[in-house]
């Protein structure tokens, strides 16, 4: 089973301005992977999506990727 | 005594809590028709205008010019005016949990922003990017320096002179 990669980098609070690190977690739309790909736990996949959303807001990350 | 209690319960209802400052960072788009010059000025308005409100910064980045996702379009002026580009700053600092709804209301009418993001956070640094690239870099030359050493030791000092004096007598 796939580690988290949060936890297994020491990461506590995921930052909507990391966008290199919330890009691992799109897929080529631009669309938010689900947890069965990104192996995430539950707590860290909602401060994922959340993250990604609030970068999306800011123009920092694409909405759809055409 | 009732009005107060019946205040705070609709506070409470408001998700506003009346206790001591929190910690919350301001992400913001500024428009980029502001030239170089003014930008430092419209970097420490915001900064005052924070301090007014009672806040205490806690960390910050300048605004810097960077291209944008995707289009956004803000109407000033009965104008609408569509962006590619922005300056993108953000601002950590502690404030009571009322101010903020001032400080949103007046960042509201501010024609400089284009968007801006006022989110709860902690006062640690959370920008984790940096910190493993220090990390991975820092680690590997030790171990290289390490192995160095252990070769370096096994070397006899009569060897060596022996060979300085040979170097030299050609």
């Amino acid at each position: 089973m796939k580690q988290d990669y949060f936890s297994a980098n020491n990461i506590k609070y995921i930052d909507y301005k990391d966008i290199e690190i919330l890009k691992k977690f799109m897929n080529p739309n631009g669309k938010i992977m689900s947890h069965k790909r990104t192996g995430v736990t539950a707590k860290n996949q909602r401060q994922l999506t959340r993250a990604i959303k609030h970068a999306r807001f800011l123009g920092l990350l694409p909405f759809v990727v055409k | 005594m009732q009005d107060v209690g019946d205040g705070a319960k609709n506070n409470n209802l408001l998700g506003i809590d009346e206790q001591g400052p929190k910690v919350y960072e301001l992400g913001y788009l500024l428009v980029p028709t502001i030239s170089d010059e003014n930008l430092p000025v419209v970097y420490g308005n915001l900064k005052e205008l924070v301090l007014s409100f009672g806040g205490e910064i806690v960390s910050d980045e300048i605004p810097k010019m960077i291209p944008l996702a995707y289009f956004m379009q803000k109407v000033t002026s009965n104008v609408r005016n569509k962006f590619n580009k922005a300056y993108f700053g953000w601002t950590k600092f502690t404030m009571n949990s009322l101010k903020i709804l001032e400080l949103k209301k007046h960042l509201d009418l501010d024609a400089n922003f284009i968007r801006f993001l006022i989110l709860k956070t902690v006062k640690e640094n959370t920008i984790a990017v940096k910190r493993f690239m220090r990390g991975e870099s820092y680690k590997r030359p030790i171990l290289k320096r390490s192995t160095e050493n252990e070769n370096i030791m096994p070397i006899n000092k009569e060897e060596i002179d022996k060979e300085i004096d040979a170097l030299v007598s050609i």
